[in-house]
């Protein structure tokens, strides 16, 4: 039998009962198994590969979401499944580092927040009727580059000026420049739990001195952002 | 049930913004540009590999687009020689374009996660 698994997590014995509504991927209901001085969150599941859909990131995000109800859990990769032998070698070999996760994570929870710049950056263009297409072309290609350097920058600068703006309320920080063209910084924090409600007010300000930011902030997560376990995990056992 | 001292001041995740649409469309790209897992059949191999062979070829073809532009920009190419540089990178872009269009790759598909060190691209 294998087992898909959510998350680790400490000083937890069994499933409160708030989770039991919580039906974990394909439907398999949800348990709590202790290994050593770890509760791992598991299902069972029937199958090889976990299809990646709607309806599976859902039952996952929930699953580990309720946990966050009763401790800090470290949430594994969508999509892990092993045996239970396998686990158990694996949280042996990796006891550890698995511990020193926990306590870095320990009575936090992750926040997230993601910003869209809404100005255009863009150089705007010369007229090009002097020169042929080849030239036109790298004419374009040079405006294509400044403005991704200008981007950059200003990613670089964002995410200087928000680090700042949370730095005594933050942990831990996670930062990835211009994911896309317009989002130019999405950021997660790990914050005390005691430490939410001043991080979010302290964010309603720093917002108003950006008007030309756009913002999204969520949480409080599980700390996906930095838990960093899956790659490991998943070299090892080739799970999917 | 041994409970943790640490009980959240909210477990329920809120998610807030004045964008949303900006926010859907932007995250929307970055979804789209996740490594997919690769499924050992003949199609999907078959795209994998031509995913990862294009990947560097655009990650070569950006650097040598780079260079032609630092090189115009220093001053050391005749006009001649910068219509004829831009033209052969035209070529070289719209060959990529029709091999991504061949193995139904999209622009953002053809990167690289390489973990702690970021993205190829």
């Amino acid at each position: 039998m294998k087992l898909y698994v959510y998350c680790l997590a400490e000083n937890i014995d069994t499933l409160a009962t708030s989770l039991a509504p919580v039906s974990g991927i394909s439907g398999a209901a949800i348990e709590l198994i202790k290994i050593d001085d770890f509760s791992v969150l598991v299902s069972e599941f029937h199958g090889d590969a976990v299809p990646v859909n709607r309806e599976n990131a859902l039952a996952h995000a929930a699953a580990v979401g309720s946990l966050l109800n009763e401790t800090t859990p470290l949430p594994l990769r969508f999509g892990t499944v092993a045996g239970e032998q396998h686990l158990r070698s694996y949280l042996a070999t990796h006891r550890e580092a698995l511990k020193a996760k926990l306590d870095q994570v320990r009575g936090c929870v992750e926040m997230s927040v993601k910003i869209i710049w809404n100005t255009d950056l863009d150089e705007q263009p010369a007229p090009d009727d002097d020169v042929g297409p080849g030239a036109a072309f790298l004419r374009a290609k040079r405006r294509e580059i400044l403005g991704g350097e200008r981007r950059a920058e200003q990613a670089r600068q964002v995410a200087s000026w928000l680090h700042e703006q949370v730095r005594p309320l933050v942990r831990q920080d996670e930062v990835s420049l211009c994911p896309t063209e317009r989002l130019i910084v999405a950021a997660a924090h790990l914050v005390a739990r005691e430490e939410v409600a001043p991080y979010r007010e302290r964010l309603t300000e720093s917002r108003k001195m950006r008007p030309e930011l756009h913002f999204l902030v969520s949480g409080p997560w599980a700390p996906y952002s930095f838990s960093n376990i899956e790659l490991e995990f998943k070299t090892r056992f080739g799970v999917s | 049930m041994e409970l943790s001292p640490e009980k959240p001041p909210t477990a329920e995740p809120e998610i807030e913004t004045a964008h949303v649409e900006e926010f859907v469309e932007q995250l929307s790209c970055v979804t789209n540009s996740l490594p997919s897992r690769i499924n050992i059949d003949a199609q999907s191999v078959e795209q994998g590999l031509a995913k990862l062979v294009l990947t560097l070829i655009e990650f070569i073809r950006r650097l040598l687009e780079k260079q032609a532009v630092r090189r115009m920009e220093g001053g050391d190419l005749s006009p001649e020689q910068i219509e004829e540089l831009g033209l052969a990178l035209m070529t070289l872009e719209a060959k990529l374009q029709e091999l991504k269009d061949k193995f139904g790759l999209a622009d953002e598909d053809l990167n690289l996660d390489l973990g702690p060190v970021g993205r190829l691209i």
